[in-house]
């Protein structure tokens, strides 16, 4: 298939304020945009027509984040970013992720290979390990032969220029990732106002990626599936404001639709940083909602789980189970085990 | 206390007694009738007590009252003399069990029973302790603790101005209660945030097993600084709460059960709903000895691969173990309407 040429006729006004960039964590030569484009939610596009188009606007309207992971949709979603950014590749800073949940280097750069080709492009950006959420992955990543070598392979032989990690379970474990001493550029995870005061990566991972120069990623500024605005107790643009005024590089936002792209280009080109204030006056309101976690279920639920991250652990999946029901039909997975690479 | 844990602990019971093997029941005479259950003392409290204790909540899935006076002095003659309780157990029913079971005996017994406000005020409190005398048929509680501290808000709530920390001090000095404490079972960061406060706890109650050990972890983090404040530890859920440590073959009732007794902590308490239950655990209790550094560290690092996403410990990772009435009263979603 030839490579279709971008079409860059924006619905957005050209007199916008531009999107702010901000460095990435300690390489201060390098700016990101402060909102990401999420690629899981470019598989809920009603079509590769849209998608492409959602992917091209974006850019036009200074979104230079894009996220992406080896394993989102079966590689439906990396394929559809390549076609998005042909011709595009050089304005923005691709991030995609390598799911090897435990297992050895080898897996993980045949993974980065799959992702290459189908973003079509010879390198990354940024390159994180993903979905690190179970006590034990910090050791599986650092031993001998683990992920963490892949990672470093990569970068030295010119594939990826920076490396990360991502988890959206626990703040202990990306503590103990940390504490492997390993040299991440990035760090991502989940960031929002219910966060702060439940098991919270804002309180404790976040002021030490600050003091190390790693930069913080933010994503589920709405709580992932946008439980907490669908029920009123905050705003869309409360929600991402908040995330944003973190001292982070960038927030994460899923964009399936163009009117979706478009409120959040809105609120990130008018963007203004909440005042310390206003952020704890946030913070407290919705500190009784956020006491059980129940706006935050993937630091609870088993739905949030990835069964391809089970079964390489070798932890079982009970697919009699509601969660683990819910999990399967999230991943669009059959329970089968891990399919080979082809 | 819910319907749905009630329904899902009588659940695992009969699924536990099904599994239950000969070998794995110790009948009458399988340990020495002097033989008894060994004492440590109990904190700060100048009281001894037994390395295991009795847990309340099987008190009341026993199959009637007469099996219950039964357990409870076939526990007391074999030297164990701390009773756990709560308020919500049963609908009272644990209490009121407990209560006829040491009728006469009461001096005998460390009676320990837990207050349930979730959150609400010292007056709900003190209500609720004046029932669990009545319950329990006495003047005095020796270990009154704060039930179910599971929700990152708990320790704001508890320390509010009216909150149920100031029923803890009112009925220490009415003499009604001797001793104060809590427990809770979700997370260590929870139980840390509630000791920060400096509140004079002389007890404080949190589950302790070979896996917990390896993920997140009360044993690592809670423990230490419970033993540094000079606080009386009480273990539990040494099996994983509904047996599932034993169930599943992570580890052997003797291996559990000897794990978490080796710990530092005054006691383990362990449900024994029949004296079947009773004469196992009395078995591992009387002929007790600690296991070594580094037994319990081949345990642990066996138990390692297991503990990592937290299936044997329910009561950490779902909603299972949480009562619906703290969930409404801090205005949560019921059970069913999330995830387990």
């Amino acid at each position: 298939m030839p490579p279709t040429v971008p079409t860059l006729q924006s619905t957005v006004p050209v007199t916008q304020p531009a999107i702010p960039q901000r460095p990435f964590g300690r390489h201060h030569d390098v700016t990101i945009s402060a909102l990401g484009f999420g690629g899981h939610h470019l598989g809920d596009a009603p079509d590769e027509q849209t998608a492409v188009r959602l992917v091209h606007e974006a850019v036009d309207a200074g979104i230079t984040f894009f996220d992406n992971c080896w394993e989102y949709r079966r590689g439906k979603t990396e394929t559809l970013m390549g076609k998005g950014l042909a011709g595009l590749r050089d304005r923005v800073f691709l991030m995609t992720k390598v799911c090897t949940h435990g297992r050895e280097a080898r897996l993980g750069l045949e993974m980065l290979g799959e992702s290459l080709r189908r973003l079509r492009t010879d390198h990354l950006d940024l390159w994180q390990v993903h979905g690190v959420c179970f006590e034990n992955d910090p050791e599986l990543f650092i031993r001998p032969n683990g992920a963490a070598e892949a990672l470093l392979k990569a970068k030295r032989d010119g594939m990826v220029r920076f490396v990360g990690f991502t988890g959206h379970k626990d703040p202990a474990i990306h503590l103990a990732m940390l504490a492997t001493g390993f040299p991440f550029d990035s760090v991502q995870m989940p960031l929002n106002a219910f966060d702060a005061s439940f098991r919270s990566f804002e309180t404790q991972v976040l002021p030490e990626l600050v003091k190390r120069g790693i930069a913080p990623l933010g994503m589920k500024p709405l709580g992932g599936h946008g439980d907490p605005i669908l029920e009123g107790v905050v705003t869309a643009e409360e929600a991402l404001r908040y995330a944003m005024s973190l001292p982070v590089a960038t927030t994460i936002t899923g964009i399936d639709k163009l009117d979706v792209l478009y409120q959040n280009i809105g609120i990130a080109q008018n963007f203004q940083p909440m005042s310390p204030s206003e952020m704890q006056a946030l913070r407290d309101r919705v500190r009784p909602d956020a006491a059980d976690g129940h706006f935050e279920l993937y630091k609870l639920s088993l739905k949030f789980d990835n069964p391809e991250a089970r079964l390489a652990h070798g932890f079982p999946i009970d697919d009699q189970q509601s969660e683990v029901k819910d999990m399967l039909k999230a991943t669009a997975n059959t329970g089968h085990p891990f399919p080979p690479i082809q | 206390m819910t319907v749905s844990r009630r329904a899902f602990m009588k659940g695992l019971a009969a699924g536990a007694a099904g599994l239950t093997t000969p070998a794995m029941v110790f009948g009458e005479g399988a340990h020495s009738p002097a033989a008894t259950v060994p004492h440590r003392p109990m904190g700060k409290t100048g009281l001894d007590v037994s390395i295991i204790g009795l847990g309340g909540f099987h008190l009341g899935s026993a199959r009637d009252q007469p099996t219950a006076n039964d357990i409870v002095a076939r526990a007391l003659d074999a030297g164990i003399n701390f009773f756990d309780n709560a308020w919500d157990y049963h609908d009272g029913l644990s209490e009121t069990r407990l209560g006829d079971a040491l009728a006469g005996k009461r001096d005998r017994a460390i009676v320990m029973t837990k207050v349930c406000t979730h959150g609400r005020d010292a007056k709900v409190a003190m209500q609720m302790l004046d029932e669990s005398l009545r319950r329990l048929r006495t003047d005095h509680i020796d270990v009154w603790q704060i039930h179910e501290v599971i929700y990152d808000n708990d320790p704001d709530l508890i320390f509010a101005p009216g909150g149920a920390a100031e029923a803890l001090v009112q009925a220490k000095q009415q003499g009604k209660v001797r001793f104060v404490g809590f427990t809770g079972h979700k997370d260590p960061s929870i139980h840390l945030r509630m000791l920060e406060r400096g509140f004079p706890f002389d007890t404080v109650q949190m589950p302790l097993n070979c896996l917990d050990a390896t993920f997140r972890s009360f044993e690592q983090h809670v423990l230490p600084e419970a033993n540094r404040r000079g606080l009386a530890v009480f273990g539990m859920k040494s099996l994983g709460g509904s047996g599932e440590i034993v169930k599943y073959g992570a580890a052997t009732p003797d291996e559990a059960l000897r794990y978490a007794m080796s710990l530092p902590v005054a006691t383990t308490i362990s449900g024994m709903e029949s004296p079947d239950v009773l004469a196992q655990n009395l078995a591992i209790a009387t002929s007790f000895t600690p296991m070594t550094g580094d037994e319990m560290r081949a345990l642990r690092e066996r138990c390692r691969p297991l503990a990592a996403d937290g299936r044997f410990e329910l009561f950490k990772t779902t909603k299972i173990y949480d009562g619906a009435v703290g969930r409404q009263q801090h205005h949560f979603p019921p059970p069913e309407k999330l995830p387990a």
